[in-house]
Order: C-alpha cells, then structure tokens, then sequence
C-alpha cells in the first residue's frame, strides 16, 4: 500500500505545551483524507509540519515518500497546500499571485499560460483576475486560495478549512472540485469543521484529539470503531402492538420505544438495518411514513469517539 | 504532471518581482518618492526663491549638481531604507502572507536574498530618478556643470550609505517580526548616532568612535578649523561626497578637532586640533564599516529567517 503521508511519533510542541504528541498517520495514495478534531486538536499544526512551515521536535515525517527535512522545498514542488483563511498578499492581482506562485513552482510561460486561465474559471474568478486581491471579498480570496494551491498540478493537496468564508454555493463547487481532483489521482488531505462535508467527499478520515489519533481508517471502519448504539426512528400510521412485536423479532434488536407515531428502535449492530427494520412493520400491518438512522452520522461518530478518549484518558490518569 | 523547469534564477526572480510590486504599491513608499521629488525640486528652485527674496539674479553654480548627492541626505537614506525593508520579512509574518509563500517549492533562502535584491532595485531606480531630475534640473536652472562623469560616485555611494540602514531595518524586523519594532528601533540607532553621538564625538573628543557606526561619523575639516575650512564627515552616509572629493583632491589630509568652550561669546570658543588623516583612509574606512555592517546584519537576518518557524 502507497502512503502519500507517513508520519512516525511526530512530536510538535510549543514550549510546555505539547501541540502533536507522537502523532502516526498514514495517508493512503487516490484518497480523499479527512482529518478531524476539535479546535487545538493538533490539526493545524500537524499540517503546517506536513508542509515545512514548522520544524517537528520529534518523529519522522515523510510526504511524498521522501524525508520532509527543515527548508527542503523539492517535496513541495508536488504538494498544494491551502492554509485556513488563506492570507494573501493584497498588493498583488488575482492572476498576478497565480503567474508568481505558477513560477515559484517551476512552470514554464506556457505551461502558466495554460494552467492560469482554468484555474481561474474553475474558481469563477476570471473576470476580476486584475484586480487588486485587496479588493476581493472573503469568498474570493478563499476561492484565489484554492486556486493557488492547484498550481503546478500537484500530487497532493492538502486544504485546512476550504469551505470556510464560502456561501452554501462556493460550498458545493468546492466539493465538486475535490471529487474532480481526487478521480485524476491527486490525493486530497481535508481538513474541516464541516463534518457533513467530510463525510460527502472523504473516504478515509482520521480524527485526533489534543494531538493524539484518536481513530483512522475508512469511514466505514472508524464507524464501526464507534461503540454508541445505532437507532433506527421511524413515523409509523396503523402503528400496532402486531408492529412491535414484528420489530422485536429481529435479532439485533435491543429495545423498541412507541411515542405516538414514532418508533425508535435500538439496534447492536452498526449495520445499515432500516430496510429490515420496514419490512418488519410492514409484517406487522403498519405504514412506514418516514425513516431515519440516528448514530450513523460522523458527527454522531466524531463525538462518540472523542468522549470515549477522554474516559480513556481519564482512566489513564 | 507538470514537469518543473523553471530553475533557481526563474524562482528567485518571481520572488523579486513579487517584492518589487509590493514596494511600489506602498503607499508610504510612493508618499516618500514624493516627498523626495518635492525636496530636490526645492533645492533646485532655492536659487530662484533666494533671487525673488532679494531682487539679485541667479547666480550660475557650476558645482551644484555634484555637490547636490541625488538630492538627498542621511536621514533621506534611512527614510528610503524603512519603506523599502520595513515590511519585508515582519510583514510577511504580520500579514500572513508568509504562510503561502513558504509553502511554495522555495527555499527560505532563495525568498530571503530575492527580497533583498528588489529593495535594492527599487533604491536603484528611485535614485537613478533623483540623479537624472537633480542633474537635468541642476543644468537648467544653475547652468553648464563640471565634473559630471563622476555623478554616478554619488549614487553608488547613495546605495552604500542605504544599504546599511536596510540591513539594520531588515534585522530589526526579521528577529522582531514586528515592522513598527523595525522602524523604531531604527529610528533610536539613527537618532543615537546623528545627535548623541555627535555631541558627545564633538565635546568629548571622542568623534573617532562615530567612524565605526553606521550614519554621518565624526566631523573634520580641510584648510582650517570647521567654521573656516571645508567641512568633512567621515561615516557611511558620507561616501558618495567623500569618493567624489578624493578624485578631485586626492591629497586632502582632513583634521578633527575638539570644541573647548572658554567663555560665553563665540569668540571665546576654541577648536583645539586632535589628529588628522588621509581622505583616502576615511573613505576605505566608511566602505569597510559599511561592508561589514551590511554582511554581518544581513547574515544575521538571514540565520533567524531561515531558522524561523511559522506560527501564524
């Protein structure tokens, strides 16, 4: 298997305050990775590393399947990196940031004259490409930085937060845009707050928690890692005793609660069960009118298994 | 995939052109030009103001133009060093800007001397304007000049005399990474040595330790005590004139000389005669303090740079 990001016991810390504590992540290659945590998880920091802006106080760190060593900008020729909030220089014009990125990148005239204007149009920014950066919106400068961190076609992109700034719009075209990247063999490396987002676009993901992993693998996995039972809901008509009864048949089943018209099923396994859970009304007499898995989602996720490293933890102490 | 082949000289010069468009859109560097261009335009039209104060007519000055030094003087030099320098590293940093930048295939020390080099270009073009504006401007209004082959002396000397405060300003910041720490803390090195160090180099005697400090040196003289003979200063805002004076004097032994106030009336003030030198030496000397300043700051700038690690 081909890591794109390896790293082994990375250590980062800011004075007493240990930021990434023996941090191991792997990243495999044609993924979309998406790294989560709560704020001062390490993210930040973690990436700022993968990229050379902070020098490791331990580990190994290798991007590329090369060493990352301390101002060795070769790795980064294959790299786009877009940082949270992307600070861009003002004084400089949309296209001008990009033909002075494209030539830090080594691009050639023409390879800039060709790559340039896609970008542009790929982040609706062609029309205002001459005016001063200073000038643009958040939005646009969140768009000019995700631009700018395509140039040079790169074999990995790592993007902190792409989504932030942008209207719901911007959101979905960004999206769009990772999907297009990801199905032309780069690989994506997220990190993001939206969690939604994550689970629409990533197929791996990695959460971490005060510098430590705290899960990795696919989402599939990191969901079964998560120990909160899954509840089906569902708004039932002709709801009966005969329904739950049915319900109650299934051998997953842990407990069935009837409000109203609603039903909620408690289930062990972690399985997508709705469709045997409707069957079993539909035995029972009942109308299914709507049907919704709670515990599935990675925000459902994402906060299971951050409680059960802090009991960890607690325990620990 | 796209093959890279752009080498270090093409990347190197995306970061000079990226400095360069950021200095000539300052707006403080633009309100410095301006100010500049109205300080040399003031010194050309003094002749004509003096004559439609006094009814005398303008006076032909055959030395104007190599006296006038690109129109500017010390504290010219370090203003032009603050808003060339002031923002380069620190406001990278306080800005943020230095995030994209450094994670772009380049090494901190190819962004580093690209950024010193476009400050140097933006000095040079900003005092070529001046020299060309001071010398047509000087022909014009003082008449035919002599000795105008050796005017190109005062820019390169005007490009020394910068430099060291650049190198001041760009360590300031860079260790700080703080532009107002870089141009206050420069401000107090220049006042420190223009007023203080004088004062003290004047009274005390002592004027040799200005020699070996960035800014105007220590004050002697040629033909006489200061009040009567030709005024000399000896430190690195200083080399431009004192390159120009050697090719036309190059025998000048220039004497320092100590101010002992006897009495209350200027006719009671002595200057008591120290020890003299060579212009020659003076001028090797200014070019080495300034060598040396210029590679040891920038040096020590480009150590904390390349060492600096991005928090923001």
């Amino acid at each position: 298997m081909e890591f794109i990001i390896e790293t082994t016991g990375l250590t980062k810390k800011y004075g007493s305050l240990v930021a990434v504590d023996k941090l191991d992540l792997k990243v495999e290659a044609n993924t979309i990775h998406g790294f989560l945590g709560p704020n001062g998880a390490g993210k930040t920091t973690t990436i700022k590393v993968l990229v050379g802006l902070l020098k490791p106080d331990g580990g190994s760190v290798s991007v590329l399947g090369q060493e990352i060593g301390w101002d060795k900008p070769d790795v980064r020729s294959r790299i786009g990196y877009m940082p949270e909030l992307p600070k861009l220089p003002k004084h400089l014009k949309g296209r001008e940031l990009l033909d002075i990125y494209g030539r830090m990148q080594g691009m050639t005239a023409e390879e800039r004259g060709i790559q340039i204007p896609k970008l542009l149009d790929m982040v609706d920014l062609r029309e205002r490409e001459n005016d001063l950066i200073g000038e643009y919106s958040k939005g646009m400068q969140q768009r000019l930085g995700l631009a700018q961190a395509l140039i040079g076609e790169p074999k990995l992109v790592i993007l902190d937060e792409p989504s932030l700034g942008l209207d719901p719009g911007g959101m979905v075209e960004v999206r769009e845009i990772m999907k297009e990247m990801a199905k032309e063999g780069v690989t994506i490396f997220l990190s993001s707050h939206l969690l939604h987002e994550v689970q629409q676009v990533c197929t791996h993901v990695t959460i971490i928690n005060k510098g430590v992993v705290v899960t990795s693998g696919t989402l599939k996995q990191v969901s079964a890692k998560a120990r909160g039972p899954l509840t089906v809901e569902a708004e039932v008509d002709k709801l009966s005793k005969a329904v739950i009864e049915k319900v109650k048949e299934l051998p997953y089943v842990t407990s069935v609660i009837e409000e109203g018209k609603r039903l909620s099923v408690e289930v062990e396994t972690r399985d997508d069960i709705r469709s045997e859970v409707s069957q079993a009304i539909t035995a029972g007499g009942g109308i299914v009118i709507s049907m919704n898995l709670k515990g599935e989602s990675l925000e459902d996720i994402f906060m299971d298994l951050l409680a059960k490293h802090k009991r960890t933890k607690e325990v620990t102490k | 995939m796209t093959q890279n082949r752009l080498g270090w000289t093409g990347k190197f010069l995306a970061v000079v052109r990226y400095e360069i468009l950021w200095n000539i859109r300052k707006k403080k560097f633009l309100g410095i030009l301006v100010v500049a261009f109205a300080l040399a335009t003031l010194s050309l039209a003094g002749g004509h103001i003096a004559s439609a104060i006094t009814g005398d007519p303008v006076e032909p000055n055959p030395d104007f133009v190599i006296n006038a030094n690109v129109g500017l003087g010390g504290f010219g030099f370090f203003l032009f060093a603050i808003v060339t320098t002031m923002n380069t590293i620190s406001g990278e940093f306080e800005s943020g800007t230095i995030v994209p930048l450094l994670a772009k295939p380049i090494s901190r020390t190819t962004v580093f001397f690209g950024k010193l080099f476009a400050a140097f270009l933006t000095l040079l073009a900003t005092y070529c304007f001046l020299m060309v504006y001071m010398t047509i401007g000087g022909y014009v209004v003082y008449g035919p000049q002599n000795n105008l082959h050796l005017v190109p002396l005062s820019l390169l000397g005007a490009l020394f005399s910068t430099l060291i405060w650049i190198a001041i300003v760009l360590l300031l910041g860079t260790v700080s990474r703080s532009s107002l720490i870089a141009a206050l803390g420069a401000l107090g090195i220049w006042l420190g040595t223009a007023i203080i160090g004088s004062i003290i180099g004047a009274l005390a005697g002592q004027g040799w330790i200005l020699t070996y400090i960035p800014g105007s040196g220590n004050t002697g003289s040629v033909g006489g005590p200061p009040q009567l003979g030709f005024t000399v200063t000896t430190g690195t805002d200083s080399i431009g004139p004192n390159l120009i004076n050697y090719i036309l004097h190059p025998s000048w032994e220039v004497t320092y000389y100590k101010i002992d106030i006897g009495g209350t009336t200027p006719e009671q003030v002595q200057w008591i005669a120290l020890n003299s030198e060579p212009l020659s030496t003076i001028i090797l000397t200014s070019i080495a303090v300034a060598l040396i300043y210029f590679i040891v700051f920038v040096a020590t700038s480009w150590y904390f740079f390349r060492r600096a690690q991005v928090t923001e």
